[in-house]
């Protein structure tokens, strides 16, 4: 066993895992933070994408242990005080969603995007971008709508507030 | 109409836990107490089990318990079943081999189950089963489906003589071949649709638990239908009666169809919670996904297309190989069967349609039921028959289709279907209207200048859904009606429970359902709850597949709405000190005709409660 300990979604957590604990395990199983999920294990479906120190990552893919210290942000971590973080507000919005489980990774990487390549984005960008995330019921092109609607309002005052 | 009604435009009601990390999938659930279970695998299509060595494993930390076969066959656990009987063309019932949930003595396909390790872990269980010895004794293997009922294939199970399920037929030979003997133009095509791996983003999971007090079993499992995989584990597996198992299908992330059956992995983690008195988990790996994922499609064909002079479509004939995998799904056989030899007229009269299935086993993953499972296998036949046909006798695969297009209705086709209407020119003269057809010729010329190539490729389908229950379904070999429960509760204050047999799993159910309650009872989607999902809380159901919740499930929900306006008319009646043909439901409101006398309908729910103004009656 060994210890971790890191902040996640603003609150200081630890545990003594076992060494080769992932961090989506260290999230789910630990923590019972089940928003983030696991589709591959193997980093290509991107529903288990978090923030790691403002990063997207795929938590599938690194060790709980590699993260020691970090400030991770899930998708339980994105509202706050029950209103909506624009970019979850999006998904809603814009029939992003179908069966929900790529929904999480989705909503994280899409947030990473803006915080990457700003809030005016082209549906070229967003495609491209969301390549890592797969989506099985093939709701894409509600996604992207949903990604540029989330980006604008992410830079509006008030949304710019929220995804703080 | 309400405004939270049928065609209104809403949110999602499911949308806010999946867009907030809170919902409940079945890995997201957790009991106390509980192990975990990793299934050893074949790494071989064929072999025979000589011996399995748990004994260096059953050490290893962590490890509670390995089962093999032989358990599963001392507690006298049925094996997996086919639901659906086909019958052979010599009257002759399918040969379905024996499918334990642990092997017995052979292993059939790569990725077959040949013991779980339950461990305290997920990664001790998976570090244990490194540890068991398995002596295989490899023998080749039948993977070819075309190839698997000739003589000298290897043989998949003793029961099925040359590897074959059943040689099914429909239609009628002696007319088609008329048909063919007599055509002035046949097109022949040999076509073969790829197997495919279904992948919902959520792996396949179970939770098995087992209450030593009350004797009773619960499994949390990724299931389209919770009642029809209690119905099988009872009933034939025979892990626990009806009423001493309950099955939940928590939210479902996508099934495509693979998460209709009933898998080996549910039914060991079920049946281990009672050995080792704890709760068993198990979630698979996408690996395992693709192993052991029932597959789809998986079809060889040779069909043929008969032609007269003025390129009217006389005949069809078609053979198809279908390959059902190592041993029969749970509904399998009907696949290349029922839902494909019927959807071979197409939109197209044809007078005369002869088709064969031959099903075989093979060493290979069980084939079942995948998103329109058999329909679009069918489709993909007549369609590249009629394209090829129409290039072949040099006339435009447009117009060639739309020569040969149902026009009257209803239409009996040769093969059990008669269509009620259709007007499936207007559709292609849409279709070719938004793809400006005319100007392809123009498109083409313009690419081939940049050194491009440009193509055309057009498809008219037809599609059978919504299976409901009728003699028919009975008649063709279902094991299962194909009706849809629903119960509509009323509570005091007027909001409304929705109890359905239908299970979403990315359809949005709760919304759509909670629409047409909106739509009937004049009240918002906030106050309706679509309750799905739980055999101990809805009834019974057939659940979620082949486009059915929308049309049999909201059926089942409409006609229980019609018994709720009812009752409610008649506790109007009394509230309204009215006679009951003068009292009218408009708006969500009981209106006595004529005059401002009113009542909306949650204040009769709570009349219909207090029973003060009827009391007795």
């Amino acid at each position: 066993m060994i210890h971790v300990s890191m902040k996640v979604n603003g609150k200081a957590v630890s545990a003594d895992v076992d060494p080769r604990t992932l961090l989506v395990q260290f999230l789910r199983e630990n923590l019972r933070l089940t928003g983030t999920h696991v589709g591959c294990d193997t980093s290509q479906c991107g529903a288990c994408v978090v923030h790691v120190d403002g990063r997207a990552i795929k938590s599938c893919t690194t060790l709980a242990v590699s993260n020691e210290g970090a400030d991770v942000l899930t998708i339980e971590g994105l509202a706050s005080g029950g209103i909506l973080h624009p970019m979850q507000q999006a998904f809603q919005d814009n029939h992003a969603l179908q069966c929900g489980y790529c929904t999480p990774g989705m909503i994280m990487s899409a947030i990473d995007i803006v915080h990457r390549k700003g809030s005016n984005l082209n549906e070229h960008t967003i495609r491209e971008e969301l390549e890592g995330n797969i989506c099985r019921c093939t709701g894409y092109h509600n996604i992207v709508k949903a990604v540029a609607q989330g980006a604008r309002a992410m830079a509006a005052p008030s949304g710019a507030k929220a995804a703080e | 109409m309400s405004a939270t009604g049928i065609g209104a435009s809403v949110k999602r009601k499911e949308d806010h836990r999946f867009i907030t990390g809170k919902g409940h999938y079945t890995d997201d659930i957790n009991r106390p107490g509980q192990a975990y279970a990793y299934f050893i695998r074949s790494p071989h299509a064929h072999a025979t089990i000589n011996k399995i060595d748990v004994s260096a494993a059953l050490k290893a930390p962590g490890v509670v318990a390995i089962y093999t076969g032989d358990d599963i066959a001392q507690d006298k656990v049925g094996g997996l079943i086919c639901g659906w009987m086909i019958h052979s063309k010599d009257g002759s019932p399918m040969k379905a081999g024996a499918h334990p949930a642990l092997a017995q003595g052979k292993v059939r396909y790569v990725g077959d189950h040949v013991a779980v390790v339950i461990a305290d872990t997920y990664a001790e269980a998976k570090d244990g089963a490194e540890k068991v010895v398995v002596d295989y004794g490899v023998l080749p293997a039948a993977a070819d489906p075309a190839g698997a009922a000739k003589s000298g294939a290897p043989q998949v199970h003793d029961v099925a003589p040359n590897n074959t399920v059943y040689n099914w037929h429909l239609g009628d030979k002696a007319s088609t071949d008329a048909a063919f003997g007599a055509a002035k133009h046949v097109t022949r095509l040999d076509i073969v649709n790829n197997r495919l791996i279904p992948n919902a983003m959520e792996p396949r999971a179970a939770v098995g638990e087992y209450d030593s007090g009350m004797d009773a079993f619960t499994l949390y499992t990724t299931s389209q239908n919770p009642h029809v995989a209690r119905l099988v584990l009872a009933a034939f597996i025979g892990i626990a009666p009806e009423h001493k198992l309950r099955v939940i299908a928590p939210d479902v992330g996508g099934g495509f169809g693979s998460k209709i059956f009933i898998y080996a992995e549910e039914t060991v983690s079920l049946w281990a919670a009672k050995k080792v008195g704890r709760a068993v988990k198990w979630t698979a790996e996408r690996t395992e996904a693709f192993l052991s994922d029932a597959h789809g499609r998986d079809h060889v064909t040779h069909a043929e297309l008969a032609l007269d002079a003025s390129g009217k479509i006389t005949g069809l004939r078609v053979h198809t190989i279908a390959n059902l995998g190592a041993y029969l799904s749970t509904f399998s056989s009907a696949v290349p069967t029922y839902l494909y030899g019927p959807l071979l007229s197409g939109q197209y009269a044809i007078p005369a349609i002869y088709c064969e299935v031959d099903a075989v086993y093979t060493n290979t993953a069980p084939v079942d039921a995948y998103r329109g499972a058999g329909r679009p296998e069918a489709t993909f036949v007549v369609e590249r028959l009629v394209e090829v046909a129409a290039r072949e006798t040099g006339r435009d695969p447009a117009e060639f289709r739309r020569a040969n297009f149902v026009t009257s209705f209803p239409h009996q086709t040769p093969v059990v279907f008669a269509y009620d209407a259709g007007d499936y020119a207007a559709s292609l003269d849409k279709a070719l209207a938004l793809a400006d057809y005319k100007g392809v010729g123009q498109r083409k010329a313009a690419s081939a200048a940049k050194g491009k190539l440009r193509g055309v490729g057009l498809s008219a389908y037809i599609e059978a859904c919504g299976l409901a229950p009728s003699a028919v379904v009975g008649s063709i070999g279902a094991g299962v009606g194909q009706w849809e429960s629903a119960e509509v509760r009323v509570n005091p204050t007027g909001s409304v429970e929705v109890l359905t047999g239908s299970h979403s799993h990315g359809q949005g159910h709760e919304t759509t359902f909670a629409q047409l309650v909106s739509d009937r009872l004049g009240i918002p989607i906030e106050n309706v709850s679509v309750v799905h999902g739980d055999t101990d809380k809805v009834q019974f159901g057939m659940g979620t597949y082949g486009s059915r919740s929308g049309a049999v499930g909201m059926a089942a929900i409409s006609k229980a709405l019609d018994k709720i306006e009812a009752k409610a008319k008649k506790v109007a009646t009394y509230v309204l000190e009215a006679a009951e043909g003068d009292i009218e439901f408009k708006d969500g409101k009981f209106i006595v005709k004529g005059t401002d006398k009113a009542i909306d309908f949650g204040s009769i729910a709570l009349q219909a409660y207090v029973a003060h103004k009827f009391n007795g009656q």
